[in-house]
């Protein structure tokens, strides 16, 4: 007995237009009540479907509209474990987001609960969807729910830039999707998922090949993916933290996700076993992405600016998962996921305690400030942990699991990656440990986009953090840690991932066939020792980083970083100009090189 | 970047982007021989299934129906957005221009075509079961006939009429009507925005079912969203911004 | 005969290309804006390309008899809905240069120099 699939995008978006008709009414706290009362609700009513989807895939046609024959009339959802997984997420985060804003000093005249709820409904039926076209429209309902959102500090100037970046580079992103799927409705005639998979069988000509590329392209730049990354700084330096811990705990991975649905149900055939040259751009650009993302988030000097980056960095590694496409590796990166999400929010949350307390993002201006936050300072020390992959965040077991995926090809390739975006994301949150908490060092270089967002979100300052501050970061975490103990963790995700990139199995559950369970694939040995061992050579090589740039001026000359490297570091971040046009050339340039890389299938 | 090396690297991936795009349309069928079923299906049964004798509203708001669910919340976040970017927190009253000195001819003509507009707005509105129409264009024709008595008048008239938190909850209103009555499809047991009520006869205005009922609530809120925007616009740039700070 | 098949699909091509042009060599936020805006026509044309029949008629049986062939009417449905999409990101994307130019004082994307990194 499930709830109706319909209730996670229904509710949140009554109650969203119930609270914006009342805004001017209601209390203050009945609105925040009422916006965290349906988020719990949507977090319930997505557990259970997850619980209910687990055996077999729940299918959902909108309007009574059943297909005839192969026609699918209507539009229709299919909830499979990693759908509603995600969705359950979104649930999550959006509870703790609005929780952190609980009597929010700024919340937009009570425009923010509303947007918020319209914003988790997106997420949730983005999921959800087995049509092409829905999957658009709640793409863009997400997007535009965000680019308001991220605009919401209007005092400043630097918000409504940076949410203009985002905007334009994002709608431009939506309009090379649209393109694609107008091709493959031209090709097809159809817009379920499952029909225009049936529909192309293994057809292979440059219409299919171009209409997924340009797919692609579109959620790629929504999964920040070098160098369709430039909007995600940008929007993460100027949004409010709760709305920063949605955009990196799953806004860009619902990018990712939308990859792996369309590429398998889709184009599944089509590209049957992902062909060599895609499978390469993917794990190119994936790992190009990973180490970029962490050298700039190392080189990064505002707090939310290097965990932006460093959001960067582990979407090129769940593109490179991707890339490897086997059972294994979706698996890990269904868990990746999940571990990146919570240490991610916990430690956007720790940097929203940060403003609070001390007013600024700036890392040489919170240079020495937080010595007396002792749990704060520990919440970020773990945090730091986590995103170098130690054990025990499962952010350890994820990575184990794709290195050895896909027997083992790509071991060498993904541990080394692996181990530069921990060493260097982890590095560059450990030294902002360091400096901030530990006050070892100097000040260290500052830079222009540092000094961004010096506006607090809370007018008053007070001596004692608020519980509804603590809370939500010290969950993520701890979900983080407890995730990697979750009994069957690994056979789980490896059943939730081989339904989820089985073609046969998710055309056969739309057109109502009985669904054969499907060979689960078997698991390499658990290799605990060698999982540990990565993690602590991560972390080893983040302290060592850290240290490196606290202690630079101290060093003997010979041991300090070339010269030239502070000059080339300069020049990477100019890349990031905070201009749109900028942007779009850059993504112009992506889909050229990304469609090279396809167009060798040809 | 500078200026010409954008130029030069746009130069350089949009000859590839046009190559690749018109390969792709090459294989689509040829222009003028669409072929796929989906358009040919709904055509011949629409008139029977759902009694409407406009396809594509039939489309629109019954078997495609969730969509337009999604983008009518697109169109509320949206106008949610530029009233959250353009709010004021220290509203200033008295501000406004007197009067733009249009001739009486300009303001008589207004006042007539108001009413033309509003009606004629009210028809697109109720009658896009049968002929091309239906909630969105009509709400946008209602919205412009308000905006005339901006331009005949001044922003003081404008406001008086638009008064500011009705018309948010008549916005918030269609859009939560929209989702009632998907939600009231759950209630009679059948799923999320089935058309369950009597479809009356095809070229009757009652008729279609659900299809007139959404109808109207699209065509509420595109009236009163878009009447809030203008609104949120004009307060903003005319009294309370265009300073520099 | 190729070539006039590929008529409306190069003119979207061109459309979009014409878009991205403006927007990459804007000088104005709202030229950028409505060039974003120039882009999204390229996408009805290409819709309504797709659905499109020689010697069809509408699809709108108030006054002939359903059972004559039609145009697609899916595309169109699907491309009103892009055009409150549009209409909705456009507002919002004029509501943010409104302030921009409130707070900046300026709205040639060169000046604004906020976001360099």
């Amino acid at each position: 007995m499930a709830p109706s699939p319909a209730l996670p995008i229904a509710a949140p978006l009554l109650c969203a237009a119930v609270l914006a008709a009342l805004r001017k009414w209601l209390p203050r706290r009945a609105i925040d009540l009422l916006a965290i009362l349906t988020a719990l609700l949507n977090l319930v009513a997505c557990a259970w479907l997850l619980r209910s989807s687990w055996r077999h895939s729940i299918v959902y046609w909108f309007g009574n509209w059943f297909p005839r024959g192969h026609m699918a009339l209507g539009i229709g959802f299919l909830v499979d474990p990693a759908g509603a997984m995600l969705a359950t997420l979104a649930a999550f985060l959006t509870l703790l987001a609005l929780t952190y804003s609980w009597g929010r000093s700024d919340s937009g005249q009570n425009l923010f609960q509303p947007l918020m709820l319209v914003f988790l409904s997106a997420m949730s039926g983005f999921c959800m969807t087995a049509d092409l076209f829905n999957l658009f429209v709640f793409f863009e309902l997400m997007s535009t729910a965000a680019f308001a959102l991220c605009g919401l500090k209007t005092q400043e100037p630097a918000p409504l830039q940076g949410s203009f970046n985002f905007a334009i580079t994002n709608t431009v992103g939506a309009f090379f999707t649209l393109t694609g799927i107008a091709f493959l409705y031209g090709a097809t005639g159809a817009l379920n998922m499952a029909q225009i998979g049936l529909l192309l069988g293994s057809r292979h000509d440059s219409l299919v090949v171009v209409a997924a590329l340009f797919i692609f392209s579109g959620f790629l730049i929504k999964a920040a993916i070098v160098p369709f990354h430039f909007w995600l700084p940008d929007a993460h330096s100027v949004a409010p933290t709760p709305v920063c811990v949605l955009f990196s705990g799953i806004m860009v991975e619902l990018g990712l996700f939308a990859v792996v649905r369309v590429g398998t149900a889709i184009f599944g055939s089509t590209f049957a076993g992902l062909p060599d040259p895609m499978r390469l751009g993917f794990l190119v650009l994936g790992g190009l992405t990973a180490i970029w993302g962490g050298v700039m988030s190392f080189a990064e000097h505002h707090l939310k600016r290097v965990l932006a980056f460093s959001t960067i960095s582990h979407s090129g590694m769940m593109l490179f998962a991707i890339g490897i496409g086997s059972p294994i590796a979706i698996a890990g990166w269904l868990i990746y996921v999940c571990a990146h999400s919570m240490i991610k929010s916990g430690l956007f949350f720790t940097a929203g305690i940060l403003l609070h307390r001390l007013r600024t993002m700036s890392e040489p201006l919170l240079f020495a400030q937080g010595k007396e936050l002792r749990f704060t300072a520990a919440l970020w020390f773990l945090g730091g942990c986590g995103l170098a992959g130690l054990p025990p965040f499962a952010s350890a077991v994820a990575e184990h699991m794709i290195s050895h995926a896909g027997s083992g090809r790509f071991l060498a390739a993904a541990t080394v990656l692996f181990l530069i975006s921990g060493a260097l994301t982890g590095g560059a949150v450990l030294r902002v440990f360091m400096r901030v908490f530990c006050g070892w060092g100097d000040k260290g270089p500052g830079d222009r986009a540092s000094q961004i967002d010096e506006l607090p979100e809370e007018n008053e300052e007070t001596q004692v953090i608020p519980v509804h501050f603590f809370a939500p970061a010290a969950l993520c975490l701890a979900v983080g840690i407890a995730l990697s103990f979750l009994p069957l963790l690994a056979d789980l995700s490896l059943s939730a991932s081989s339904r989820f990139l089985s073609q046969g199995g998710f055309i056969d559950a739309i057109y109502a066939r009985t669904q054969s369970p499907g060979a689960s694939p078997v698991l390499p040995g658990t290799g605990i020792g060698s999982m540990i061992g990565h993690g602590l050579a991560a972390i080893g090589l983040a302290l060592i980083l850290a240290v490196w740039a606290v202690f630079h001026r101290r060093l003997p000359r010979k041991m300090r970083w070339p010269s030239h490297l502070e000059g080339s570091m300069r020049w990477a971040r100019q890349i990031q100009s905070g201009q749109p046009a900028d942007y779009v050339v850059w993504t112009m340039a992506g889909v050229a090189v990304l469609g090279s890389f396809f167009l060798v299938l040809r | 970047m500078s200026a010409k090396c954008r130029l030069i690297v746009f130069c350089l991936s949009a000859i590839p982007f046009a190559i690749v795009y018109l390969a792709a349309a090459k294989n689509l069928p040829p222009w003028g021989h669409y072929r796929g079923p989906y358009g040919d299906v709904i055509s011949s049964l629409s008139v029977y299934e759902r009694h409407t004798t406009d396809v594509v509203n039939a489309i629109d708001y019954d078997y495609r129906g969730f969509d337009t669910l999604g983008e009518e919340y697109i169109l509320f976040a949206s106008v949610l957005g530029v009233m959250l970017l353009l709010r004021d927190p220290n509203p200033k009253s008295g501000t406004a221009d007197e009067g733009q000195g249009l001739s009486k001819t300009v303001k008589f003509g207004s006042a007539a075509c108001f009413g033309l507009l509003l009606i004629f707005g009210f028809y697109i509105c109720t009658h896009g079961q049968l002929t091309p129409g239906g909630g969105f264009q009509g709400g946008v024709i209602i919205a412009t006939a308000f905006m005339l008595i901006y331009i005949a008048e001044n922003l003081k008239s404008f406001k008086a009429i638009t008064s500011h938190p009705l018309m948010e909850a008549l916005e918030a209103l269609g859009a939560g009507l929209y989702a009632v009555t998907g939600v009231s499809a759950l209630l009679v047991g059948a799923p999320f925005l089935t058309n369950w009520l009597p479809l009356g006869t095809a070229g009757d205005v009652f008729s279609s079912g659900t299809i007139a009922v959404i109808s109207a609530s699209v065509g509420l809120e595109v009236a009163a969203g878009f009447i809030l925007l203008s609104y949120t616009y004009l307060e903003d740039i005319i009294s309370g911004g265009g300073k520099v700070s | 005969m190729i070539a006039f098949n590929l008529i409306p699909y190069a003119v979207a091509a061109w459309i979009f290309l014409c878009g991205l042009y403006g927007i990459i060599t804007s000088k104005h936020l709202v030229h950028t804006v409505i060039s974003l805006a120039i882009m999204q026509t390229s996408t009805y044309i290409l819709l309504l390309a797709i659905g499109y029949r020689w010697n069809a008629v509408a699809p709108v049986f108030a006054d002939i008899s359903p059972g004559a062939v039609t145009v697609d009417p899916v595309v169109q449905a699907l491309m009103l809905t892009d055009v409150v999409v549009e209409a909705t990101v456009v507002a919002l994307l004029l509501a943010m240069v409104v302030k921009v130019h409130e707070k900046a004082g300026t709205l040639s994307p060169d000046d604004l120099k906020v976001m360099r990194g």
